[in-house]
């Protein structure tokens, strides 16, 4: 009896410390992404530490092999990906040798400059990615293909910059309140082509396509009635600036070190893709997306309504990538640019389909890609290598990455040569 | 000048010469996805095309040998979807937008080594757009004679290609193996036909058709190859493709009618009818095509098996 | 589990320790040097035929006449701008150029933060508050417009009988890539250019809503063609290339821009409204060579001959001396001051 007792009172102390100590970890790991998003190296040091502490509280409490097989797990995920991107980069360093370019040059630059020198341009480029990469996803998940997430972006800045105008709130409110405002304006962007999409089957890819080349063009609309004051500017091209108060925190204001162009917008890109992660993984909306987006035939028998869960599908991936917009132009533009080459909208595609559809993923892939993007302008600007190849090492990292067949094939393969040998 | 002026012989011609390379890429993108196989790549396709027409037209001189390698640029740069779509099992949309970036890198990249600069192609010497003729007797017919019968080489290739590929497809044994693709792949692999090559044919087919949109533009419309030239044209054939009922038939009506909508809107400026910011008017054929997708066309349906990864694990291998 | 504690501690002291390593400060190289100058482009990139190139010729020139070392680098977006050009000034240039409007507010930001290094913009204004290593340089491109507009006006209606080209339907047109300041003040100039000499000219208008699409500037010329027009002017960069080629498949004469665009088509380009973007680019280098550098706006125009139209070439036994007397009065009129042209479609109430 007194033994069983103290038994279970070791055992509750030892739940306690599990806890404890995963809560550190947590939040080593949650201040150590803040720090390394805001261009801090040091950031990096409580990441590692964070997932060192996880790794040996599980070592500690359950064991050796839970341990290698928790590390397994997460290397698993880490190898294709890997592998990919070192194919890639392979592949990358044949074209140059062929058409007479430094490899070993230019990847230094590269990754020197997208990783290190110029970190954080790729935050930066990485911020608006993840949330018309999330609206992608999201969409993709129910099944449904919003190609037009560019227009989505272009309304969502308009209406940022609009309510960042008209609000003249203090300035967290304003902020809340002008993403509130300007994602619900951004989601109505979809509501023609979700409501067309739901009662008479046109397709939203037709749809959505054409609202965004409309949204497009309606933005110099737009920036010649908020912008153009002679007296500042000979070049009414932009809006004016936005009151401060609707102006995202700067990562300068807690990370003295920090770029002071860098703003916290990529810790809202973060939160929401933990959010929509959230959303499609615990909750019964998400739970019918899903089964829509899988089989719509068999979700209407299992009682879901189809046409419900594709209205709410487009007009949420219409809000996320509104989102892109306003975080653009609240975080780091302040104003409304005449953005000749946006693009956010097309590059999302890629970020979605290279994290397969996975919101969380979205985070690295768009890290992946500004990160490239950042690199390839340093590399250009210290080589002699064209940008251009970045795009192709690009395309090619997609391709390996996301064709998993690929390995199954060159498993089998090798498995038939040693089979072969043997008999 | 009056006011209903341009609704003329001239603004059907513009509507042609406009269509022309989306109904192409529409064309190829019917087929292609009649066997099942999504292809949104036509944006890509076009561009290395249009591209690979251009350099060859500059250095030959000869712009017949740069419609051919513009053709087969594409068919065989349509082969990497066919590959990974088909063979490697990969998302069919995924492969699709990787084409699409890489083409943009591939000719930005290429154009530097060739031309030693980017932007634009220096000027070929000789373009398809010469070799227009007229048709005897038909081009003399009011209004249809100019508009059908009197155009440019690839633009007699799309009216050919229109009637040839819905005919291929409702009435020869290929056709119904193609459709068969797309809709009962097991059904038609259990009588022994192959769907994988069935479905790297049409493929091909959507990529010659594609590198031929593509020509249009650098070598036949124009006389160099610019980068970015295609301005988004392969997804309005994407568009047109669809709204078309997944048809050639249809597809070239769209591309048509889209085609129409750009040159009235063009004449709108022109005549400046309204005084509204000019941007109003380039909107002009996206929000006729949303209306005419939300007034008109009824519920299309995509062939059944169409995207669906086909997948036979042959045994004893 | 003390024990525990203790590892875990160490375990994160040492990957602090191991990071603060990794984070070397970067060391800047003091060689000594040449001149160097450099730019970055806007998204638009080199090969637009428009100021990136412009601007680019200009370094060319740099290059050759002064001996300096020359850099360029292409941004792909909009984030892209404030590291080029910070961190062309950290490779030792002099003079950084940033071209296009575009670049305003990140050229600005790159001066202020490297005091040492100057920095130009091309189509960028620079105001009181901005500052002092930052030249902005300007064009007055409806100069250039005008002057176009007075060869167009006077060849469409009074000397029409000169070439076949030209008819006796009294219009001409515009085509422009985007609706943007430079290209409006190309277009507001090239209408009151022509009218000043034909007041009765119609003078035709299109925006094709982009700077890289042939088929579409073609379309626009060839709308324009049929209802009479036998003078294009383009101002829209490479989608520009089509107006050309549709003005030689009809038979009637385009007026190119920013560049002397000759080359393009010789038996078609009638003249082009040039910007003189290299000449400006040099005389930047030269003043920082010079110690003669000063902030603020630079604006160039004819009296500067960084704006006006290029030379005939083939057109010149074509265009009368009547109309080559007419541009040199108009050009020693706009020298005076004595043209008042505006720069806005507001202002001419379209």
């Amino acid at each position: 009896m007194t033994g069983n007792k103290t038994g279970t009172k070791v055992r509750s102390e030892r739940e306690h410390m599990k806890k404890a100590l995963d809560l550190i970890s947590v939040l080593l790991l949650a201040a150590g992404a803040v720090y390394y998003l805001g261009g801090s190296f040091s950031g990096l040091a409580a990441l590692s530490s964070g997932a060192a502490l996880y790794l040996f509280n599980i070592y500690y409490f359950q064991g050796k092999e839970k341990t290698l097989s928790a590390v397994k797990k997460y290397l698993s995920r880490l190898i294709v990906p890997l592998i990919g991107i070192a194919a890639a980069v392979v592949s990358g360093a044949v074209i140059m040798l062929l058409t007479g370019y430094d490899p070993i040059e230019s990847y230094t630059a590269l990754f020197y400059g997208g990783f290190v020198k110029n970190w954080y341009v790729a935050v930066l480029n990485a911020t608006p990615l993840i949330f018309t990469g999330l609206s992608i996803a999201f969409a993709f998940k129910a099944g449904l293909f919003n190609i037009g997430a560019e227009g989505q972006y272009y309304i969502g800045a308009m209406a940022g910059a609009w309510l960042g105008f008209k609000l003249e709130l203090p300035p967290l409110i304003a902020i809340i309140l002008v993403y509130a405002a300007g994602s619900f304006l951004a989601s109505l962007w979809n509501f023609i082509p979700a409501l067309l999409k739901v009662k008479t089957g046109a397709h939203e890819v037709i749809t959505t396509m054409m609202f965004a080349h409309i949204a497009r063009y309606l933005s110099p609309i737009f920036i010649r009635a908020f912008g153009g004051d002679p007296a500042t500017s000979t070049h009414p091209y932009v809006t004016w600036e936005l009151p401060e108060s609707s102006w995202l925190l700067s990562f300068k204001s807690f990370i003295p070190d920090a770029n002071y162009r860098l703003h916290t917008g990529i810790l809202i890109a973060v939160a929401a893709a933990f959010f929509v992660s959230y959303v499609l993984e615990n909750t019964k909306t998400g739970f019918e997306i899903k089964a829509v987006g899988f089989n719509k035939e068999a979700a209407r028998v299992q009682g879901i309504s189809v046409g419900k869960n594709i209205f709410i599908a487009m007009m949420f991936a219409g809000a996320l990538a509104g989102m892109a917009g306003i975080t653009q132009v609240l975080g780091l533009d302040h104003k409304l640019f005449e953005n000749l080459q946006a693009g956010y909208g097309w590059n999302g595609i890629s970020v979605a389909l290279l994290a397969s559809n996975n919101p969380v993923g979205v985070i690295f892939t768009s890290l992946l890609w500004g990160a490239l993007d950042a690199g390839g302008q340093y590399m250009a600007r210290t080589t002699h290598t064209p940008n251009s190849i970045v795009e192709i090492i690009k395309g090619i990292m997609l391709f390996l990455i996301v064709a998993k067949y690929i390995y199954i094939y060159a498993a089998r393969l090798i498995k038939k040569k040693k089979g072969g040998g043997s008999v | 000048m009056s006011f209903l002026m341009f609704l003329n012989t001239d603004l059907l011609v513009a509507t042609v010469r406009l269509s022309t390379p989306i109904t192409l890429a529409a064309l190829g993108a019917t087929v292609c996805e009649r066997a099942g196989v999504v292809n949104i790549a036509m944006e890509g396709i076009m561009i290395i095309g249009a591209f690979f027409a251009a350099v060859t037209a500059f250095y030959t001189g000869n712009p017949w040998l740069g419609l051919a390698s513009g053709v087969l640029a594409g068919g065989i740069y349509s082969l990497i979807h066919a590959a990974a779509a088909i063979s490697l099992h990969l998302d069919h949309v995924v492969s699709g937008a990787v084409l699409n970036i890489l083409a943009f890198g591939i000719t930005r990249y290429l154009m530097v080594l060739f031309f030693g600069h980017p932007g634009t192609s220096d000027a070929i010497p000789s373009f398809l757009g010469d070799y227009q003729f007229a048709v005897p007797l038909l081009s003399k017919i009011p209004v249809l004679g100019p508009v059908f019968f009197n155009q440019t080489p690839i633009i007699y290739i799309s009216f050919i290609l229109v009637i040839f590929l819905a005919w291929f497809l409702k009435h020869t044994r290929t056709g119904l193996h193609i459709r068969a693709a797309g809709e009962h792949p097991l059904a038609l692999e259990t009588i022994g036909v192959s769907v994988y090559k069935i479905k790297y044919l049409a493929v091909f087919i959507s990529g010659l058709a594609s590198g031929l949109a593509g020509a249009y533009l650098s070598i036949e419309n124009n006389v160099s190859f610019t980068e970015g030239m295609t301005n988004g044209k392969g997804f309005i054939a994407l568009a047109a493709m669809i709204s078309g009922g997944w048809s050639a038939a249809g597809s070239f009506l769209s591309a048509l009618f889209f085609g129409f909508a750009d040159a009235l809107q063009i004449r709108f400026q022109v005549f400046r009818i309204f005084h509204v910011p000019e941007e109003l008017f380039i909107i002009f054929p996206y929000a006729a095509t949303i209306i005419a997708v939300a007034g008109f066309v009824r519920r299309s349906r995509p062939p059944k098996a169409d995207g669906v990864d086909f997948i036979i694990e042959k045994e004893n291998e | 589990m003390k024990k525990g504690i203790r590892l875990a501690v160490l375990i994160i002291a040492a990957a602090m320790m191991l990071s603060v390593a990794s984070c070397k400060k970067e060391e800047k190289k003091a060689e000594e040097k040449k001149l160097l100058a450099s730019m970055a482009t806007d998204v638009g990139g080199l090969g637009d035929k428009s100021f990136n190139d412009g601007a680019n010729q200009g370094l060319e020139l740099v290059k050759e006449k002064l001996g300096a070392d020359v850099k360029v680098v292409e941004s792909k977006q909009q984030t892209d701008y404030v590291p080029n050009l910070i961190g062309l000034a950290e490779d030792g240039s002099d003079i950084v150029f940033a071209v296009g409007f575009l670049m305003e507010q990140a050229v600005k930001e790159a001066a202020k933060n490297n005091p040492d290094t100057k920095f130009a913009g091309i189509d960028i204004w620079a105001g009181d508050g901005d500052p002092s290593n930052f030249m902005g340089i300007l064009y007055k491109e409806h100069e250039s417009g005008y002057l176009a507009g007075v060869v167009a006006g006077m060849m469409t209606k009074e000397y029409a009988s000169a070439s076949p080209k030209f008819n006796d339907k009294n219009v001409v047109g515009v085509v422009l890539g985007m609706f943007i300041p430079p290209v409006e003040k190309f277009e507001v100039g090239f209408i009151q250019g022509v009218k000043s000499v034909n007041p009765d000219c119609k003078v035709l208008s299109v925006t094709t809503g982009s700077f890289v699409d042939q088929a579409k500037g073609k379309e626009a010329a060839l709308a324009m063609i049929e209802q009479g027009a036998d003078i294009v002017f383009q101002v829209a960069g490479l989608t520009g290339l089509g107006v050309i080629q549709a003005c030689k498949e009809k038979g009637v004469a385009a007026i190119g821009v920013d560049v002397d665009q000759s080359a393009v088509a010789p038996d078609t380009v009638l003249t082009s409204a040039v910007k003189q973007i290299p000449r400006t680019v040099y005389l930047a280098v030269e003043a920082v060579k010079n110690n003669t550098f000063t902030g603020g706006t630079k604006v160039y125009g004819i009296e500067d001959d960084a704006t006006g139209i290029s030379p005939f070439h083939e057109f010149e036994s074509v265009v009368p001396q009547a109309v080559k007397d007419k541009v040199a009065q108009v050009t020693a009129d706009m020298k005076a001051g004595k043209i008042k042209i505006e720069t806005t479609r507001a202002a001419l109430g379209m």
